[in-house]
């Protein structure tokens, strides 16, 4: 027992050796990376834990979460923030039950009226007006509402573009690469500033929908893209065979196709949802106070001025945190789908 | 004896004037079993596929089960031939994305609005024919080719339908595999069922076909019982294509 | 679907998205009216009045809005082509590191290639001005002769300065794009069989001359136009420049609508703008990918 372990550990170091160093050069270099990791590694763990001033996080930490939100209230973006991650606990550890499995996609789903209801109020709750929102609960209802309505829009824009009307094409066609010929926060700043001016006077839509707004016609324009690539990578022979199953158009699509162009597509929509997350931190520059807003409004703060470091490598830390959960969700979704692809 | 296919001077051109289909007619009657053999692109699945409706053709005529169609066809009546001719493809074409009892009871549920559970328990009376019941939890890429094909042709029946066309069914399959499929379409033709097969699987054409049509392209070479058909083929073409396929 | 069917369903999608449009524009003018600006170009040949810190071309306050607006093409330009440059060096040789044998190494871009693409490009940009470059406390990090100075006053390189701004945007969208033409290379490499790397090998090949020879030159149809769209998304992306104070295009698109409220007519200016850049990348790229494939006789 203890010969075969010791033997195997012995292999392992031996693979590691002759992987790092096959020749001269490639000791060489190993030997010089070893030196530069471990100097750059002590460095940032001093800082970490003896220079950095950890007051500027710890004390601000209802803020970085909730921003303004009132602080007796603080309970309900908790809630669903707890919700949420709970929701992705069962996701990746869960039980297998079937029922479970099966409705998961739609407590996902309701977890956005939850978190719309817990923060808006109102039924029971004291209604609190989005400009209190902020922090990572903005972060999060900006990623999964644009998320949520950018994916229907996105399958519509996707079939318009495939279809055979030519001018149901052109005009899909169109919309898809204006939009993904302009810059983001352009989309965004004009969102803000265009939406009122196209809608009838006495019509308000607070910041927070417009920015949800201005999203959703941004990332639909790439998920359109994304599922029209799983479109095409479906063989003909599948229509064929739907064909001489007797089902019609509509049926095809929707039986058919769009559930295996979806399911080609995820790895490419998990993208597209990871990089939404991240670019609502535009929304600092435009007014809202969400993660990265929070962290701006903070620095501008006299008692904390000049803490740059410490707040951004903070934020990095959730934002990379936040980014990862997101990837090990989708990682495991596609695997679990590839093994069976029922558990969509 | 009723007619269930009757195809009159078909014609098909491919764009660089080549005939795809050349004047090709043909009957086939109830129960019976149609084998059409020849070699590759000499317009066999082509052929077929202007059965149910999947190719197009530029002249003659077709009637499936008293439904015309011609070259400018109309989408509802080849909808009516679909729903009561089922189809098997070389390649399975199952849905990857569902189960194999919901591969079967789709076309059911959604075509005919029958009921799911309906549906399903006929699925699983079809599964059983075909002694792969065991399977109906598990998905198309689970299965070996064999059962895909098995799994397809108990698609195909689910609409009950009252022909049943085969595009080369054993092709794609490892030869130890070609059996089992065989002896399933060995027993829908002893069970009465009219079939149209293209193959090259000679055992079988020889055993349970009634008719072997042979073609060479686009154009019908020959159309014999199989007795002659293999032993005394007219034309020296269809002698010449049964040497080779002899060879193998 | 009928020819007859066809031509109706279209004319009702097109009724539709008519009526639509045109209840915008309806609301648009009634909301213009009310805040008193038409919709005209005009304004375009009055004096823009701001000053711009950085101007390749000459540029003063009494110059009209016209040629603020094309300096500002003209400095995104100018930020797009040098980061550009950075990124594709930076990018692949991290994709070759990460592709390569040292399992350090490989672990080392690993690790960069993530913690960049995890976190957002704003943040980053904001953590290379701040403290990057605003940050330095005694002013001067790096002083070597009259070669490169790098302080809180940009970079200075044997004559030619920086910004600050500049440098923050450069280093910024450089090393952010870096990691993601670096996946881009990786997966052109991982797309050439590993039979290719067999055979090379079994003919004697070194690694070096191998992977020049044989491996790069199947990775590249593969690689080019994952790395146009790079491209496209750097010059979409740099328009973050505004968060460090750097007068790009949509910087100073934004100070216009600040100063005249002309939102729609600047909306228009910058999707032109953009897509002559789009149009300039693409047709770049075009040609490069035309000289390689040509070059090479591949098929």
């Amino acid at each position: 027992m203890t010969n075969i372990s010791i033997s195997s550990i012995i292999i392992y170091f031996q693979k590691i050796r002759r992987n790092l160093s096959s020749n001269l050069f490639n000791t060489f270099l190993s030997l010089v990376l070893l030196l530069i990791i471990s100097l750059v590694c002590l460095n940032t763990f001093e800082w970490l834990i003896f220079d950095a001033n950890w007051k500027v996080v710890g004390s601000n930490l209802p803020l970085f979460a909730f921003g303004s939100f009132p602080s007796n209230e603080h309970w309900r973006p908790a809630i669903w923030i707890i919700s949420l991650l709970v929701i992705s606990i069962i996701t990746l550890f869960g039980p297998k039950w079937k029922w479970l499995r099966k409705n998961l996609l739609m407590a996902w789903i309701s977890t956005i009226p939850l978190g719309l209801y817990l923060l808006y109020g109102g039924f029971g709750l004291t209604p609190i007006m989005s400009r209190h929102w902020g922090g990572l609960t903005l972060t999060i209802l900006l990623t999964t509402c644009s998320s949520l309505l950018s994916l229907p829009l996105g399958i519509v824009l996707a079939l318009c573009r495939q279809s055979s009307l030519p001018l149901i094409q052109k005009l899909s066609s169109i919309y898809i690469d204006v939009m993904r010929a302009i810059p983001l926060i352009a989309v965004l700043f004009f969102g803000q500033l265009l939406i009122p001016l196209f809608l009838p006077v006495g019509i308000e839509i607070d910041r927070v929908w417009r920015a949800i707004f201005a999203f959703t016609l941004f990332v639909s324009a790439y998920i359109a893209e994304d599922i029209r690539g799983g479109l095409q990578s479906i063989p003909k022979t599948q229509i064929d065979a739907a064909n001489s199953l007797g089902l019609n158009q509509y049926q095809i699509i929707q039986l058919v196709l769009i559930p295996q162009a979806l399911r080609i597509a995820l790895p490419a929509l998990t993208n597209q949802s990871i990089g939404l997350f991240q670019n609502t931190s535009l929304m600092a520059i435009l007014g809202l106070v969400e993660l990265l807003g929070v962290g701006r409004s903070i620095l501008a703060n006299p008692e904390f001025i000049g803490q740059y470091i410490e707040v951004y490598v903070w934020l990095a830390f959730v934002y990379w945190l936040v980014c990862t959960i997101m990837a090990v969700l989708a990682r495991h979704l596609e695997k679990r789908m590839t093994i069976n692809p029922a558990n969509f | 004896m009723k007619p269930i296919v009757i195809a009159k001077n078909l014609t098909k051109s491919y764009t660089k004037g080549l005939l795809a289909l050349d004047n090709v007619s043909l009957t086939v009657n109830q129960g019976k079993v149609l084998v059409v053999m020849g070699p590759s692109g000499s317009g066999k699945s082509t052929l077929i596929r202007t059965f149910n409706g999947l190719e197009t053709f530029d002249k003659g005529e077709v009637n499936v089960l008293g439904i015309k169609i011609d070259p400018d066809h109309n989408e509802r009546k080849i909808q009516k031939i679909r729903k009561r001719v089922g189809m098997v493809f070389q390649q399975f074409n199952l849905f990857p994305h569902l189960s194999i009892l919901e591969n079967i009871t789709l076309a059911p549920v959604h075509v005919q609005k029958r009921r799911q559970i309906e549906a399903e328990e006929y699925g699983m009376y079809l599964l059983s024919q075909m002694g792969i019941d065991s399977h109906a939890k598990k998905y198309p890429s689970q299965l070996s080719g064999g059962e895909q094909q098995r799994v397809a042709i108990a698609r195909a029946l689910a609409l009950k339908p009252e022909l049943l066309l085969f595009d080369e069914p054993t092709s794609a399959l490892d030869p130890e595999r070609i059996n089992e499929v065989l002896d399933a379409m060995r027993r829908l033709a002893k069970q009465g069922m009219t079939m149209i097969v293209v193959t090259h699987e000679i055992g079988f054409a020889k055993e349970v076909s009634d008719q072997v049509l042979f073609m060479d392209s686009g154009k019908v070479i020959e159309t014999t019982t199989p007795d002659i058909f293999f032993s005394n083929a007219k034309h020296e073409r269809s002698r010449k294509f049964l040497n080779q396929l002899d060879k193998y | 679907m009928k020819k007859s069917q066809k031509i109706f369903v279209q004319f009702g999608i097109c009724f539709f998205v008519i009526s639509l449009v045109g209840l915008l524009i309806n609301n648009l003018t009634i909301n213009l009216t009310r805040t008193g600006l038409g919709f005209n170009f005009n304004w375009l040949f009055k004096p823009a009045s701001f000053a711009l810190a950085e101007h390749p071309l000459p540029y003063s306050s009494s110059d009209n809005y016209a040629w603020a607006l094309f300096i500002g093409w003209l400095n995104s330009l100018k930020v797009i082509v040098s980061s550009l440059m950075l990124a594709t060096v930076l990018g692949t040789l991290i994709g070759f590191a990460r592709t390569g044998k040292n399992a350090l190494l490989s672990l080392l871009s690993a690790g960069y290639i993530t913690i960049i693409r995890q976190t957002p490009l704003l943040l980053q940009l904001m953590f290379w001005y701040f403290i990057g470059f605003l940050g330095f406390k005694d002013n001067t990090f790096i002083h070597i002769k009259n070669i490169i100075k790098i302080s809180n006053q940009g970079i200075e390189l044997s004559g030619l300065t920086l910004s600050s701004e500049f440098s923050a945007l450069l280093f910024g969208l450089g090393i952010f794009t870096s990691a993601y033409i670096a996946e881009v290379i990786r997966g052109g490499i991982l797309s050439v069989p590993k039979g290719q790397w067999e055979a090379f090998r079994s003919l004697g090949l070194s690694e070096k001359k191998g992977l020049l020879s044989i491996i790069i030159p199947q990775a590249l149809p593969a690689i080019l136009p994952g790395l146009t769209s790079q491209y496209l998304n750097l010059a979409k992306n740099s328009t973050l420049a505004i968060a460090v104070g750097y007068s790009d295009i949509y910087a100073i698109n934004d100070t216009i609508i600040n100063q005249t409220g002309r939102a729609i007519e600047c909306f228009l200016i910058l999707l032109t703008s953009f897509l002559l850049l789009n149009l300039l990348i693409c047709n770049c790229m075009e040609i490069i990918n035309k000289t390689i494939l040509n070059s090479r006789k591949y098929n």
